[in-house]
């Protein structure tokens, strides 16, 4: 069996046994409205996580995702009391994120800058750039403003039988991306400058548009994932995607997206994301206090990491094996 | 070829034995260091090592040869303590001895002096030899210490280091001495050697070689693995062959020659694999290249190849061999000069030219050919998803068909689609390279130094191929500083001085001994014989 399917089997099955753990001990865990909820919680991390797993695979990393998130959200909520058209308005969300995605490509591909700092230095431009757009009342103080009752955006809350619309636009997205990623020349070409950028280049491979397209792709994510959770919460906080570049990449990392590049694919992402708001949810109806989420979460980086690097030497040693 | 590769040795042997009668002294510490036997060793069932007798004495350099997986790295990991054997008898000085790990080698003086080097380019040579064993002084790095130990090291086995020279600002040569002075500030009795010359230019191997030759002098047993028969024939004392996994001989010096080598590494005669006929050139498809400059490094270079044709490139490391061919493919981006392809400017884009049908394989296949974390099907078909997409969606099972064609086409073993391809044999990897071009309909195949690393087997078959491919009508310009290779293979060679052509040969000219001295700046006068 392939060693991506044998990491694949080991996330699912974890994520299985946990949900069996908490369904047998808390009665409030498994019933349709608790798991229709996670997996609502999830979409909004899990459509992040997809596109940070475009940008790690190929080598990156987006620490700007977060505070692109806060400026997109913002922007939508204001676009929302303008008036515009729900449709609009997510439209122009993932349009807004590809923008940002194309600028921190182009920090990366023309400035040359590593991808670390300048998605990091363009995390706090966003973040900026959020508090200069936010709402502010008479006195300059900023306030929140919620999308109009009468807006059309607010439709996107909905559901499809208990399933809501972003759960289905992440499942969709998930799908879309892993086609994307396995099967197109983009994709493929993702891969090799993840894997190895210079043999990539001398074979042929665009590095910097691959990378602007990575990218960009994170960025529409980021800026669909946003457009959709401000219309579940009716509102766009200033910190609606704080900290979640982070949580995204640990996400990625959970569900076996390497970080520097070359393995994992976007279904590792929606695993690795749905382990982590299961483990949340779980947790909470045990009443476990926030402090622990964070440790826990911390933990469970920790563990997968050491995990992937011993199970990758395995895998490699078990094919020397069989090479030799 | 057997008779041209005989003058060689013959040749670059001669050229040293003045040398070596000075320095070679076997005979003041004669005594056998390591001795192995019976070495045995299984890989979850396949054996890799079978019986194996093996000895190393002090003060003898004893070379190491064979293909690629005939067990010399399986043999030396386990006298390093990386494996553990599974059945016979390791003695170092006489006395029986368990080797468990790294250290348990190290402590009884084996040292390895690894391919990749293992120096931090940031810190000095001082810094780096005592690196995890700093010498200290209530807790205060004792540097004066330090300094003046490695200073006397160098002063004792006349090395040409600075102590405090900082890694990175230091040749590979100076590197490779810095490395094996660690191992002797270590006490180092057996320095084993893996392939030592692979980044080195010829006049840094010869310095090697002299510090090899120093080496043995004050009575250290040095192992040395290479593919390269003349290093083996200049440097060794003894010769052990390897294949399939077992000790096919022992040669004393004297008794080396290439041919009864090769003929023990393969366990075949090799002698009939060179008849070469004149080859058909293609005229109507031609690579002009002219007044072609690059920085400093290419001043005017001019030349027309043919279809048909194998245009070798010869010349020292540095001469501007690599950036000229880099230059034609687009890695270089030229600053004068036209290329042109069948009367076509060729481009200075990569992505285009590989449209166009340019094919590269570079010279360090780690750092730009392979993408080792992908299979091996996806390292060949990476070139070609031109021919295996459309509108940018990859045809799964055209792609699976074109791997599995390059797979059987090229011989690539084991012959796994899926297999990383960081996994496979040297050898093997650089089929995989070369397959990822030829299974496109090439025009123009560049390559740079095609069979460095790779075994006697696989060069073959490597020959055979490129051979087919130029008699198919494709162009094929290779650099390399095989000169063996250089001469079996070439329809010309042109020889590069300083980033311009010193001196061009055709088929019938081309020997060794000719190129060789082109190289280093000597024209051959017609009808010298040597």
């Amino acid at each position: 069996m392939a060693s991506k399917t044998i990491r694949r089997m080991i996330s699912i099955g974890l994520l299985l046994i946990m949900v069996i753990i908490f369904s047998i001990s808390s009665d409030v865990f498994l019933n349709f409205g608790n798991i229709a909820n996670l997996l609502k919680d999830s979409a909004y991390l899990g459509l992040i996580a997809i596109g940070m797993a475009f940008v790690i695979i190929g080598g990156g990393v987006d620490l700007s995702a977060g505070g692109m998130a806060c400026l997109v959200g913002i922007l939508c909520v204001r676009m929302s009391t303008m008036g515009l058209n729900g449709f609009l308005i997510v439209l122009a969300g993932v349009i807004l994120g590809m923008l940002c995605g194309f600028i921190n490509a182009l920090f990366v591909t023309r400035v040359k800058l590593t991808e670390f700092v300048a998605t990091l230095a363009l995390g706090f431009v966003y973040s900026g750039l959020t508090l200069i757009f936010a709402f502010r009342d008479d006195r300059g103080t900023i306030t929140s403003v919620a999308i109009p009752k009468w807006s059309s955006l607010r439709a996107f809350a909905g559901n499809v039988g208990g399933i809501f619309y972003i759960t289905i636009v992440w499942i969709v997205v998930a799908v879309i991306a892993y086609i994307v990623l396995t099967r197109t020349t983009f994709g493929l070409h993702t891969y090799s400058i993840g894997s190895h950028a210079k043999s990539a280049q001398m074979s042929g491979v665009n590095n910097d548009r691959i990378k602007m397209l990575g990218y960009i792709i994170c960025g529409a994510c980021v800026g669909l994932a946003v457009v959709l959770q401000a219309s579940l919460l009716g509102s766009s906080p200033l910190n609606i995607g704080s900290g979640y570049e982070f949580q995204a990449i640990a996400a990625c990392v959970v569900g076996g997206v390497v970080l520097g590049g070359g393995k994992g694919d976007p279904i590792s992402a929606l695993v690795g994301a749905l382990f982590f708001k299961t483990l949340m949810n779980g947790l909470y109806k045990f009443g476990l206090a926030t402090s622990w989420e964070y440790i826990l979460q911390g933990g469970i980086i920790v563990v997968a990491t050491v995990f992937d690097a011993v199970f990758n030497r395995a895998t490699s040693k078990r094919l020397l094996a069989r090479a030799q | 070829m057997e008779d041209r590769t005989d003058k060689t040795y013959e040749g670059a042997g001669g050229a040293e034995n003045g040398n070596q009668n000075d320095t070679v002294n076997t005979e003041a510490n004669d005594g056998v260091f390591l001795e192995a036997k019976g070495i045995y060793k299984q890989f979850s069932g396949v054996t890799v090592l079978e019986d194996a007798d093996f000895s190393v004495n002090c003060g003898e350099v004893h070379a190491l040869m064979g293909e690629n997986g005939a067990g010399k790295s399986t043999l030396i990991k386990i006298i390093t303590g990386v494996y553990t054997k599974d059945a016979g008898e390791l003695y170092v000085e006489g006395k029986s001895v368990e080797i468990h790990n790294r250290q348990d080698a190290r402590n009884l003086g084996i040292q390895v002096i690894y391919q990749e080097l293992s120096l931090i380019p940031a810190l000095t040579v001082t810094e780096n030899i005592f690196l995890g064993a700093e010498t200290a002084k209530h807790g205060w790095m004792d540097k004066k210490a330090m300094r003046e130990r490695v200073q006397s090291l160098i002063e004792h086995y006349g090395f040409d280091l600075d102590p405090d020279a900082v890694v990175d600002t230091m040749g590979m040569a100076k590197r490779q001495m810095a490395e094996i002075l660690k191992a002797l500030a270590f006490k180092a009795k057996l320095i084993i050697m893996d392939e030592p010359t692979s980044s080195l230019s010829a006049a840094e191997s010869e310095k090697l070689f002299e510090t090899i030759d120093g080496l043995r002098n004050r009575g250290a047993g040095i192992l040395y693995i290479s593919h390269r028969l003349d290093e083996v024939y200049r440097l060794s004392d003894r010769l052990t062959v390897m294949r399939d996994g077992k000790i096919v001989g022992v040669l004393k010096k004297g008794e080396i020659d290439p041919h009864t080598v090769t003929t023990m590494m393969i366990g075949r005669d090799v002698a009939g694999d060179e008849d070469k006929g004149a080859t058909k050139r293609y005229e109507d498809h031609w690579l002009e290249v002219k007044n072609l400059s690059y920085s400093h490094m290419l001043k005017d270079v001019n030349f027309t190849a043919y279809g048909g044709e194998i245009l070798g490139i010869g010349g020292l490391v540095g001469s501007g061999r690599t950036e000229l061919i880099r230059c034609i493919y687009g890695a270089a981006k030229r600053s004068g000069g036209t290329i042109m392809l069948d009367g076509k400017p060729v481009s200075r884009s990569i992505r285009r030219n590989i449209r166009n049908g340019f094919g590269y394989v570079p010279e360090d296949r780690h750092a730009e050919g392979l993408v080792p974390l992908l299979n091996v099907e996806k390292n060949i078909t990476i070139a070609s998803y031109d021919k295996l997409s459309s509108a940018s969606l990859v045809n799964r099972r055209k792609e699976i068909a074109w791997a599995d064609k390059a797979i059987k086409d090229y011989d690539i073993r084991p012959p796994m689609r899926t297999l990383a391809a960081g996994s496979l044999s040297g050898g093997n990897q650089q089929k995989t390279i070369l397959g990822r071009w030829l299974s496109r309909d090439l025009r123009l195949l560049l390559l740079d130094e095609p069979t460095v690393g790779v075994d006697v087997g696989v060069k073959m078959d490597l020959y055979r191929l490129l051979r087919e491919f130029a008699d198919n009508g494709a162009i094929v310009v290779m650099v390399s500083s095989d000169l063996a290779e250089l001469v079996y293979l070439s329809d010309r060679v042109l020889v590069m001085r300083d980033g311009r052509f010193f001196e061009e040969f055709t088929r019938g000219n081309i020997t060794q001994e000719s190129l060789l001295l082109a190289a280093s700046g000597v024209h051959t006068e017609e009808g010298m014989s040597l």
